[in-house]
């Protein structure tokens, strides 16, 4: 956790640090089908996160042990680059954060793919976070989405994922990496937003029940927004040929 | 038509669309596809190849075994081609070999019959949901490329697309554009301009 004496104000007149309302979430870009040798792919901009994701698959099952006799397999994994952040994550290849986040990735996505349609294949699903500012595993999340439905593999719905929690006293959504930091309690969320279904839920630090129930709130009206830019992402590939 | 993405609804009643799903009394598509209010009728855009009884495809011979070849069909699922099927013909490995699917049991086997070695072309591969546009109506598409460019052409299912000929590069090429124009309308008559403009000089028209 950060030192608390550098601590810095987090709230000032109900604005954020970098002037957004506690229940705006930050600028997003994606572009789909960008990588030529993946089957699937997305590029991501969520304020300063920059996200990179590929998709290959299905195919062949390797390691055959993985291997199952009446669906697909999921691998994922999630890595931050050496040169994405100002901390240690990523400095030293595979650690114990991104083995956890990369579990947790594979799980929401083990929810929403038909994965019983292609029994002993697998499908890989890589996200690289190439510059880290917050957010960044539910930034990954919601760039995957997006090169899951690029590659063409069916499943119930685009995945859309975003931080709620608690800063400087006061319910908010999408945290950067100091709100994260010097906040008092963060709480990441994707959501399949065609019924609201809850794929993943984390949490750090603490949130009454009244909170809670403003910050799903909060979550369950921004994946709304979050899922039109995934849809628009994936049906542009198709309108500017020609 | 209209293109729909994972998780958009298509329909108010449940109706048993292909690559889409029914959720309570309602079908969501489940890929990104062209969908057709008219005649409820989901195309993907984009996804893998999984074979299917009496569908052609182009393999690559990738191992050889006592019974017979194991063969790359560009799908997750590998094709087998028992040698009591191939007569005396033996093959090699890379040999380029076009087959039938035979059947595809529950745990995905797949067994090819009919092989013929296909000798001294050029292989392109699209993707396998682009195939039928390659193809056309009745062949249509297909008979005009070989017609205009006197090229030999096998399209497999797979999206592997065998060309021999001298005209070759421009059948690749109009391939290519078909696969990355496979969605829009008027697709015949603007490959039919596109090849009488490359071959127009070749053919002496």
């Amino acid at each position: 956790m950060a030192n608390d004496s550098e601590k810095p104000q987090l709230l000032v007149n109900g604005k954020r640090i970098d002037g957004r309302a506690l229940d705006e979430i930050r600028e997003i870009k994606i572009q789909a089908g960008i990588l030529n040798k993946a089957d699937g792919s997305a590029y991501l901009e969520w304020g300063n996160n920059k996200i990179l994701a590929a998709v290959y698959g299905p195919k062949e099952c390797i390691p055959k042990h993985d291997m199952n006799p009446y669906k697909a397999v999921i691998h994922c994994r999630y890595a931050m680059a050496p040169f994405s952040s100002l901390e240690e994550h990523g400095r030293s290849g595979p650690n114990r954060r991104s083995t956890e986040l990369s579990k947790v990735i594979r799980e929401v996505f083990e929810n929403v793919i038909f994965t019983e349609l292609y029994p002993k294949t697998a499908i890989d699903i890589f996200i690289e976070i190439l510059q880290g500012d917050g957010g960044t595993r539910c930034a990954g999340i919601t760039a995957a989405s997006v090169a899951l439905a690029n590659a063409g593999i069916p499943m119930k719905d685009l995945v859309a994922a975003v931080a709620v929690g608690k800063i400087g006293g006061e319910v908010g959504i999408d945290f950067s990496k100091d709100e994260d930091n010097f906040g008092e309690s963060d709480l990441p969320l994707a959501i399949a937003p065609r019924n609201n279904e809850i794929l993943l839920l984390q949490m750090d630090g603490l949130l009454t029940k009244e909170e809670l129930n403003k910050a799903f709130g909060m979550a369950f009206e921004a994946v709304k927004r979050i899922n039109k830019i995934q849809s628009e992402a994936v049906r542009a590939v198709y309108k500017n040929t020609e | 038509m209209r293109i729909v993405v994972p998780g958009e609804m298509i329909a108010d009643s449940p109706k048993e669309i292909s690559y889409a799903y029914i959720d309570g009394d309602k079908t969501y598509s489940s890929v990104v596809g062209l969908f057709s209010e008219q005649d409820l009728r989901l195309i993907p855009l984009q996804g893998p190849y999984v074979p299917i009884t009496e569908d052609v495809v182009v393999g690559v011979v990738e191992d050889v075994k006592f019974a017979g070849y194991n063969m790359d069909i560009t799908s997750p699922y590998k094709g087998f081609l028992l040698a009591k099927e191939c007569g005396r013909e033996q093959f090699d490995l890379g040999d380029i070999v076009l087959a039938k699917v035979r059947d595809v049991d529950e745990v995905k086997n797949v067994n090819l019959i009919e092989p013929r070695k296909l000798l001294n072309g050029e292989i392109i591969e699209i993707s396998s949901v682009k195939v039928p546009r390659v193809i056309g109506k009745k062949s249509s598409m297909l008979e005009m490329i070989k017609a205009a460019t006197k090229c030999e052409i096998h399209v497999g299912k797979n999206g592997r697309i065998w060309i021999k000929g001298q005209n070759s590069a421009t059948a690749t090429r109009a391939i290519l554009k078909i696969e990355k124009e496979a969605h829009t309308d008027g697709l015949t008559d603007r490959i039919g301009a596109f090849l009488k403009e490359q071959t127009g000089d070749i053919n002496g028209q």
